[in-house]
């Protein structure tokens, strides 16, 4: 199989200056093209800039938006990630990922958790997205895309690979923080971001591709250090700290099956035990009467607990 | 001036343990914090419009650590270091000052304030611009206004100069209070505001910053023999601890008590903090309109069409 050249484009947009941002996207596509890569990937936000607050409805695009059609014309025989204000038709705002490939926006990611705590304030100025699908892609593979925040939360990787995506995608704009020399990189963030990285890849037993961005918007600094990791949690590619750039890194899309064979960890998935206890435990969340304790087939003295969670919907005192 | 090394460098000093004494969960990796604060710098100018900044160099740490990375972020040609004492500053602080300037080749500046400063409080049994009822008025005021007048020089030599003044001011003295309002913590933008002292320090020694400077006492030098840490009651390391586990890791009271905080240096310095709270926010405005500045009207400060052209 031929590799796939993946450009990781770790870039430093300008606050609020879509123009300027669009141009450079389209130029830095170009790049990866004339290098040979397949897939491009730009970081969350890369059109806008990050700590937009109220600019966002200004800089904000449809997904028909013919800024973005005409990012997406650059794409033939490519395929890029690029992020986004999205404006919805009943005027939400989303953070948004699109795939752009062979000259179309073949599919729209709206980030699913905003962060809103500690230096963080996005759900004041955004809407959440409400659905997580990999979608097909010209490479051959089905892709999850992610933004940022989107892979703190576990279920969100592990959804995706059980779903069928080899490639997950995260783009961010990681702002730098927890400066202390007792990290492995001195940066408690991307020492963070690092564990967890590896740790998706190996544990759903596919490629993780991490884009972040450089620069500083305001008084935050974005550290960079995109990454590619293997389905074996071994890193492919790390990109520098702080430094723009365009990084490209080779990888082979058989070392997901070489991996899932030798470590069928996938296979093993058990997703409806899963749904059955996340039944119980939104039932309870919600203060819905369910109280199952024992696994469903024991104590023949109670009623089975599909019978109990469709009956029970008795509210709690 | 001199060119000894005009590109902002210094010699990192090796042995930085020796110089001062640095509490262990205060750590950074200097050279990403060197890095960040750079680019913080070059971009706070860029974004608005200027390739130059000035500061007031006192001779003391904070403003010969800022002024390193200011040469370091915009070149030393592009940094004007203004010394500005007053007639009882310590003659130390200036040496220690053009120490700095010789180091960087930066272009410097000497102000000496006193007839401003005597010229509000009068000098010699003649009453000043303040009249007679401010002729004994205590070092704390006097001191205050000296910062203040500092403050005036500098924006006003911002104008001749076509450059943003770049704050000084540590993370240590901003959460104790330990600043004049509209004084020394007027600046433009602050690089080293989220650095605690013991973390200047060890940037300060890490970019080059001459011994002498990190070794001595801090002193705010507003009247002859103040130190900080005579003043505060305690030393730096000791308050640094104290604000890190206090406010970045929350710990509550009975768990600093048990790391063995002693309870009332506990209790003086969480009023210190919160009766400080004024000096590290914008004056409020009251709520009357449909969108109003700082409270729902939020725009960066940076953007597209903010910068001076």
């Amino acid at each position: 199989m031929q590799p796939l050249r993946i450009a990781l484009a770790q870039l430093a947009p300008r606050l609020g200056v879509l123009e300027e941002n669009l141009a450079r996207h389209r130029e830095l596509l170009a790049q990866a093209r004339a290098a040979g890569a397949g897939l491009v990937v730009f970081p969350e936000l890369g059109l806008t800039g990050y700590q937009l607050q109220d600019l966002a409805a200004e800089v904000a695009m449809r997904k028909d938006d013919p800024r973005l059609l005409g990012l997406a014309s650059d794409t033939k025989g490519l395929s890029a990630v690029v992020s986004f204000v999205e404006e919805a038709d009943d005027h939400r705002l989303f953070i948004a990922a699109a795939l752009l490939e062979d000259g179309d926006v073949r599919f729209v990611h709206r980030k699913l958790f905003l962060p809103t705590y500690g230096l963080f304030d996005e759900r004041r100025f955004f809407a959440a997205g409400d659905r997580l699908r990999t979608v097909d892609s010209r490479l051959g593979v089905k892709l999850g895309i992610a933004i940022c925040e989107d892979f703190w939360h576990l279920g969100v990787p592990e959804t995706l690979a059980l779903d069928g995506a080899q490639l997950l995608i995260n783009v961010s704009s990681s702002p730098g923080r927890d400066l202390a020399a007792i990290h492995e990189v001195g940066l408690g963030t991307a020492a963070s971001w690092r564990t967890l990285m590896r740790t998706y890849a190996q544990l759903t037993t596919s490629f993780v591709i991490f884009c972040n961005r450089v620069g500083m918007d305001e008084t935050i600094s974005f550290w960079g250090g995109s990454e590619v990791i293997a389905p074996s949690g071994d890193a492919v590619f790390t990109a520098p700290l702080f430094d723009e750039g365009l990084y490209t890194v080779d990888i082979e899309l058989g070392d997901v099956r070489r991996e899932r064979i030798g470590l069928p960890l996938l296979r093993d998935e058990r997703p409806e035990l899963h749904l059955r206890e996340l039944r119980r435990i939104l039932a309870h969340r919600t203060g819905l009467e369910i109280d199952e304790a024992s696994e469903p087939d024991e104590g023949g003295g109670t009623p089975p607990p599909a019978k109990r969670a469709t009956g029970g919907r008795e509210k709690r005192p | 001036m001199s060119a000894a090394s005009g590109d902002g460098q210094g010699e990192p000093n090796q042995d930085a343990d020796r110089l001062f004494e640095l509490p262990p969960e205060l750590a950074i990796d200097t050279e990403i914090a060197r890095r960040v604060l750079v680019d913080f710098i070059r971009n706070q100018l860029r974004q608005a419009g200027f390739s130059r900044g000035l500061l007031g160099l006192s001779g003391g740490i904070d403003s010969a650590l800022v002024a390193f990375l200011t040469a370091q972020a915009i070149g030393p040609k592009n940094l004007l270091c203004v010394l500005m004492p007053y007639r009882t500053s310590s003659p130390e602080s200036v040496e220690h000052a053009r120490l700095v300037v010789e180091r960087l080749g930066c272009e410097s500046d000497l102000v000496d304030i006193s007839a401003m400063v005597d010229g509000y409080f009068g000098r010699d049994g003649n009453p000043g611009a303040g009249g007679e009822a401010v002729r004994e008025a205590a070092p704390l005021r006097r001191g205050n206004l000296m910062a203040r007048e500092r403050m005036c020089v500098l924006y006003d030599r911002s104008v001749a100069w076509g450059g943003l003044v770049v704050g000084t001011g540590n993370k240590t003295e901003s959460l104790i209070g330990y600043t004049t309002l509209f004084g020394d913590s007027a600046c433009a933008f602050n690089p080293i505001g989220d650095l605690y002292k013991s973390q200047v320090r060890q940037v300060a020694a890490a970019i080059g910053v001459p011994e002498p400077i990190i070794r001595k006492a801090p002193s705010a030098d507003l009247w002859p023999g103040q130190t900080d840490e005579v003043e505060a009651g305690f030393t730096y390391p000791e308050l640094d601890r104290l604000l890190f586990w206090m406010i970045d890791k929350r710990r509550t009271d009975d768990e600093l008590s048990a790391m063995g905080f002693p309870g009332p240096t506990v209790e003086r310095v969480k009023r210190l903090v919160a009766t400080s709270e004024f000096k590290r926010q914008v004056p409020p405005v009251a709520k009357l309109g449909p969108r109003t500045t700082g409270v729902d009207y939020l725009y960066p400060r940076r953007r597209p069409g903010s910068a001076r052209t």
